[in-house]
């Protein structure tokens, strides 16, 4: 999997190409990881360019959003593929998870929150 | 011939009918004639026995103006049938700054009450051309009078009337409130160094009028004068004294500078949220956001219900805002508030929750609202915290489906292998929600175990359990599902085939070839599909050689399938085998065919594409059409 890492506003952007499976979820674990180490805890993901995720991802993605929530910071997703939003859905995941359609739309509920 | 007056003469006649649909259809007919007669003929039909044909009169009179039609009407105003008075004076505020010269020419009618009616009148048609008048009326000998003038000029709202309701205040003492009321609406800012002046009655009620009139008139330098009576003694003028602060601050954007002591006026402003004051709500509601004392939070909590949906909603964002440590005041209060109130403060709690909060939600986990359960089992879910774990097995033996299905996508969240056999237990629910978040809870979970029971499920009794146990096997979609679903590739139900077949593709990481080549000879339609996609997901260009056999499948689908299954490789080796389906019988096909084949960039198609142009299907004339564009465009 390729993570392609950004900034905007504050939050860090980690844009996934590939498969999120048991080896790229500890892959986006340890970038995570870096993020906290610098103090980072708004992070976005976006997810348009992961064709495929499975249990081991959706593991992944969990531990982070408690790991995030323990810092006081935000996990946003957005851009989640037909099949990947299906999971979301019967794992109720997308019931936990801030989902946005677009990264833009997420970046903005950043600024918006920030505002407020 | 007859003439007008003729003929309205005959209908005056008509109006003494006992008939009653003469009687209409005479009214009716007069609104026709621009003519004094027929206005005083609609005049006396206010007195018609009918109440249908008094306001038929009403409403003609109303349309027709003109000043015979309110001199007639101003004379009903001492009519002595109070409905037929309030009539004419309902058709004279219609007819509006037309109406005002008659009145005018009666205002000073010996009759004191037809005085005080032409008074209201002037005040609700709110011509400036009045105040004159009404400024004089001020000083009427009777009270009743100069009080509903100084009302009166309050409605005009004209500043020239300021000096004689000054002077109505200082002079006639029945008229004092109503003209201190007068000088608030009117609004005007020299007024107030009176205003403070008049604060010092000794008349509790004309101080209330006062008090009101500062507030509304709305100026910031009026804050400390009201501050000083904010601590009265007097409850009643302190809370007057603080409403005009509230004037005040609403009219300036809230952006007043002093300290009010809002602790001590909190049962004032939360009963006027609950009551549905929208100025003490608008106030309450923008102060709270930076007044965060327990007390607040707790009769934040109580008004919940008595506010609407946007109120509701800043309340939450305030206990969002207060952060963690309201949290304890909620929860304090939390089993007395009224369901709207627990689900907000839910809802608030989600922002922060953590293991600590987590914990003293447990015990609310047994509340009396299903919908109360099944928020805390999400947020349950939410918190990550393990102690929870033994509570949400609980709720997800609750009577309400909704609140099971929560509570198993919470396990999910939080369980691990210990829990897989009561998380199996889900997928026995009645209800289907229940079984798929059950399942989806085990997608999460997703360890060796659970793909062994699933693959078990794969020869459960139960078909749907089947189904479900070959879905939940793709979704985790680890390698240890790998060899299960290449078995289910031979499963005796179609539907288990086809999605195992999907999943492989999907999973990709697959080395035994052969169940998904033997797929492409299913029985079932569906499965054949089904197997051209996973082959060249897995395979890539290589599962061509095994795929293109299907390109001459019985069923019509399955053709199309594997055409554009090809095409969308766009490899121009391929183009060899779609070439003839542009020849094939089916439109379908022959559109696919062309579609595939500009994708291939096959050049050599164009002149068999350029004869399909002459196609009996315009379908396929169309596709041909823009094939040759796209490949003609590349050349």
């Amino acid at each position: 999997m390729e993570i392609n890492l950004t900034e905007a506003n504050g939050v860090a952007i980690l844009s996934l190409k590939g498969r999120l499976d048991l080896s790229s979820g500890s892959l986006l674990k340890d970038q995570v990881k870096k993020l906290f180490e610098d103090e980072k805890t708004n992070i976005h993901l976006d997810l348009a360019e992961v064709e495929f995720i499975n249990s081991s991802g959706l593991g992944g993605l969990v531990s982070l959003m408690k790991e995030t929530r323990l810092r006081k910071g935000r996990l946003t997703l957005s851009n989640l593929a037909s099949y990947v939003q299906e999971i979301f859905d019967i794992t109720q995941l997308s019931h936990i998870f801030e989902i946005f359609v677009s990264q833009e739309e997420a970046l903005n509920s950043y600024q918006t929150v920030n505002a407020g | 011939m007859s003439t007008a007056i003729d003929q309205i003469a005959e209908l005056l006649t008509r109006l003494q009918s006992s008939d009653f649909y003469e009687r209409e259809e005479a009214v009716r007919s007069l609104g026709s004639y621009d003519a004094d007669e027929a206005v005083a003929g609609l005049v006396m039909a206010l007195e018609d026995p009918d109440m249908g044909i008094r306001e038929l009169a009403a409403d003609l009179l109303a349309q027709m103006k003109g000043d015979t039609t309110a001199q007639l009407l101003v004379s009903f105003l001492g009519h002595a049938d109070i409905g037929t008075r309030n009539l004419a004076a309902e058709i004279l505020v219609k007819i509006g700054g037309e109406a005002v010269p008659a009145l005018l020419s009666e205002v000073d009618n010996e009759d004191y009450d037809i005085r005080k009616f032409i008074v209201d009148v002037l005040g609700m048609i709110k011509d400036p051309a009045a105040v004159d008048q009404l400024c004089r009326k001020l000083w009427d000998e009777n009270a009743n009078v100069a009080g509903s003038a100084a009302e009166a000029l309050g409605e005009i709202g004209s500043r020239e009337a300021v000096p004689a309701l000054i002077g109505a205040f200082e002079n006639v003492e029945d008229a004092q409130l109503q003209a201190a009321e007068a000088l608030g609406k009117i609004g005007d800012p020299s007024t107030l160094e009176k205003l403070y002046e008049f604060m010092e009655t000794d008349d509790p009620m004309v101080k209330f009028a006062v008090l009101e009139a500062i507030g509304n008139i709305g100026q910031k330098d009026s804050v400390p004068r009201l501050m000083s009576i904010v601590q009265s003694d007097d409850r009643t003028i302190a809370e007057t004294a603080l409403m005009a602060v509230i004037n005040v601050s609403l009219q300036n954007n809230d952006r007043i500078d002093c300290d009010l002591p809002l602790d001590q006026f909190s049962g004032f402003l939360f009963d006027g949220i609950r009551n549905r004051n929208r100025k003490i709500t608008e106030f309450t509601l923008s102060r709270s956001t930076h007044w965060y004392g327990a007390d607040v939070l707790s009769s934040l909590l109580d008004v919940l219900e008595s506010v609407d949906e946007d109120d509701r909603q800043r309340i939450s964002d305030i206990l969002v805002d207060a952060g963690p440590t309201a949290a304890t005041t909620m929860l304090d209060k939390f089993a007395t508030i009224s369901v709207v109130g627990k689900l907000t403060v839910l809802e608030a709690i989600r922002q922060f929750i953590d293991d600590e909060i987590a914990e003293r939600l447990l015990s609310f986990a047994d509340d009396s609202e299903p919908d109360v359960r099944q928020k805390i089992a999400h947020l349950l879910g939410i918190s990550g915290y393990t102690g929870a774990i033994p509570i949400l097995k609980k709720l997800a033996g609750d009577a309400v489906g909704h609140v099971r299905s929560t509570a198993y996508a919470a396990l999910g969240w939080l369980a691990d292998e210990n829990e897989i056999n009561f998380l199996f237990n889900g997928l026995e629910d009645r209800y289907s929600d229940v079984r798929q978040a059950a399942m989806g809870a085990l997608i999460v979970v997703g360890t060796p175990r659970v793909v062994s029971r699933f693959t078990k499920d794969l020869h459960h009794e139960e078909l749907e359990r089947q189904r479900l146990a070959v879905s939940a096997l793709g979704m985790i979609g680890d390698a240890d599902v790998v060899g299960p679903l290449l078995g289910a590739v031979n499963h005796p139900d179609a539907s288990v085939r086809k999605l195992a077949v999907v999943s492989l593709g999907r999973i990709k990481s697959v080395t035994d070839m052969q169940p998904l080549v033997l797929a492409l000879s299913d029985e079932s339609p569906a499965v054949r599909k089904a197997a051209v996609t996973a082959l060249i997901e897995v395979r890539g260009p290589m599962a061509v050689n095994d795929i293109r056999a299907l390109l001459d499948d019985v069923d019509v689908w399955v053709r199309f399938h594997t055409i554009n299954a090809i095409g969308e490789l766009g490899i121009e080796n391929h183009a060899q085998y779609i070439l003839p389906h542009l020849d094939d019988d089916q439109d379908i096909i022959r559109i696919a065919a062309a579609k595939a084949l500009a994708k291939m960039d096959c050049r050599e198609a164009i002149p068999r594409l350029r004869q399909l142009g002459g196609d009996k299907n315009d379908d396929v004339v169309q596709a041909a059409q823009a094939a040759m564009s796209e490949l003609e465009g590349t050349v």
